[in-house]
């Protein structure tokens, strides 16, 4: 560090202390915003750091002044905290950093207007952030890490401060989009659903109010909820919205969106062109699409094997395994489409034995039985429509649409 | 070498404390045009892919297949 004077750290501090109570006193929410900006690193407050380290005695610089003294509860934790962050002391800084929060959510509940909302977004982002950052550091020396849990608790404060009736209730998705991606993290989604029956249930606000970059968040976030719940046509439905809406020039966020749509639109007969999947690069589907042309059971197994990390991580495997019943139906109609070339009086009737075989073809060995069985279940689940002729081991299609499209629907469970 | 293995643990343990999918931010102020048909991503979906079409090659080997049995048993 270069040499700082005492003289211009005084300066320094000073100038961020004005500007700090100017924002308050004159209401300006994007002048206050980016002072509680810790983590962006700007070279402003940086710099006010390194003066932080040179000149210690902050607290008493605001205790003397009048003016400093009335945000002192804001400021005082706030400065500890950058001092803390220029130093590397991430912990220190989280727990600085929550203190004034706190004491800045104080004053906010007291202001009627919604001014304010602009330091509440930079606030709620930096209370994750910095947990994130501390609890780095608490695993990169073999402690617990706590931080994020804790910034997910104090989070729901902010939330409680927006989520009522006025005007800064437009907030509250926001919010509820910072806590979604502390629970994601943190693996407790399932802290997500009160947040959730506040946003949808509230009658006082309609969601289309709402920023739309909040929107879209939202919509990926329960979005995912919906495939981990298996809940195919509103996950369709909530995904679908935020890729819609999504600012198309953020590729990561329209590929990730993509990511889980994909899976989605497949368990309910949709197909991604190719085209999609090279653009987006999500070519690790490419495989799974074409099994389910082709009725390929071998190229399934294959696809689910080469990227099974992959798609374990991100939850979508027990989506992709359900696939198989789609791909035995489309292997199905294949072997009855040529059949009925050949001898068209005969197509409707299917031998197991025929299946039998053409899945060892495929390298699935599976006798007789099991394929009943499975034929079994394409029945029940509505993917085939005909009955068996035990004796003769042979299943009778029906003469119409012997194999339903699924057309946009979930497979029946 | 010890030491290397902890270091690997360590990683594996911050690993589940990662969404590898974690939305990013939006600027506060960005905008972009919300009403633009967009029709990109959207449109690139086909529901209508299960026809009785059987000349790939997948099905061509599979009539294959399917005929050496009935040869095998005739």
């Amino acid at each position: 560090m270069a040499y700082l004077s005492m003289g211009e750290a005084h300066r320094r501090i000073t100038d961020y202390l004005a500007r700090f109570s100017d924002a308050v006193y004159m209401q300006d929410g994007h002048s206050l915003g980016p002072l509680f900006s810790v983590s962006s690193n700007s070279s402003q407050l940086l710099k006010l750091g390194d003066a932080l380290n040179v000149f210690q005695d902050v607290d008493r610089l605001i205790k003397q002044s009048d003016k400093y003294s009335q945000i002192g509860e804001m400021v005082t934790p706030l400065l500890r905290c950058l001092r803390s962050y220029r130093t590397s002391n991430l912990v220190g800084a989280y727990n600085a950093f929550e203190k004034s929060a706190n004491a800045f959510l104080q004053e906010f509940r007291v202001w009627e207007s919604s001014w304010a909302l602009e330091a509440v977004y930079t606030i709620v982002y930096e209370v994750r952030v910095l947990a994130e950052k501390a609890d780095r550091q608490l695993a990169s020396v073999g402690k617990n890490t706590e931080k994020l849990q804790a910034a997910g608790s104090f989070l729901m404060k902010f939330f409680g401060a927006l989520a009522g009736k006025g005007p800064k209730r437009v907030g509250a998705l926001y919010v509820t989009c910072q806590l979604f991606k502390v629970y994601f993290k943190l693996n407790t989604v399932h802290l997500c659903r009160s947040v959730i029956r506040s946003i949808e249930t509230a009658k006082i606000f309609e969601f289309e109010e709402f920023p739309t970059r909040d929107k879209v968040t939202y919509m990926y976030y329960t979005g995912r909820l919906e495939v981990y719940n298996e809940n195919f046509l509103s996950a369709d439905q909530k995904l679908t919205y935020s890729l819609k809406h999504c600012n198309p020039r953020r590729e990561a966020n329209v590929r990730m969106i993509l990511k889980y749509l994909i899976p989605v639109k497949l368990s309910l007969g949709i197909l991604p062109t190719n085209m999609l999947l090279e653009k987006h690069n999500l070519l690790e589907y490419a495989d799974i699409v074409q099994a389910l042309k082709r009725g390929d059971l071998r190229l399934l197994r294959h696809a689910l094997k080469e990227h099974e990390d992959q798609f374990l991580r991100s939850g979508v495997y027990l989506v992709l395994e359900k696939l198989e019943l789609q791909v035995y139906q489309r292997l199905i109609k294949k072997i009855y489409i040529i059949q009925k070339q050949k001898d068209p009086a005969k197509a409707h009737q299917v031998k197991l034995d025929v299946i039998v075989k053409a899945l060892k073809w495929l390298e699935m060995n599976m006798d007789v039985d099991e394929v009943e069985c499975m034929v079994a279940i394409l029945i029940y689940k509505n993917l085939m429509k005909g009955y068996f002729a035990h004796k003769s081991k042979v299943v009778v299609l029906s003469k119409q649409d012997p194999f339903p499209k699924l057309n946009g629907k979930p497979v029946n469970t | 070498m010890a030491t290397e293995t902890k270091t690997a643990t360590e990683d594996a343990k911050m690993d589940l404390f990662e969404d590898d999918d974690e939305f990013e931010e939006f600027e506060i102020d960005e905008e972009w045009d919300d009403k633009e048909e967009w029709s990109e991503a959207t449109q690139q979906w086909e529901d209508d892919w299960d026809d009785d079409d059987v000349n790939d090659d997948f099905s061509v080997q599979l009539r294959r297949e399917l005929e050496e049995i009935s040869a095998a048993k005739s």
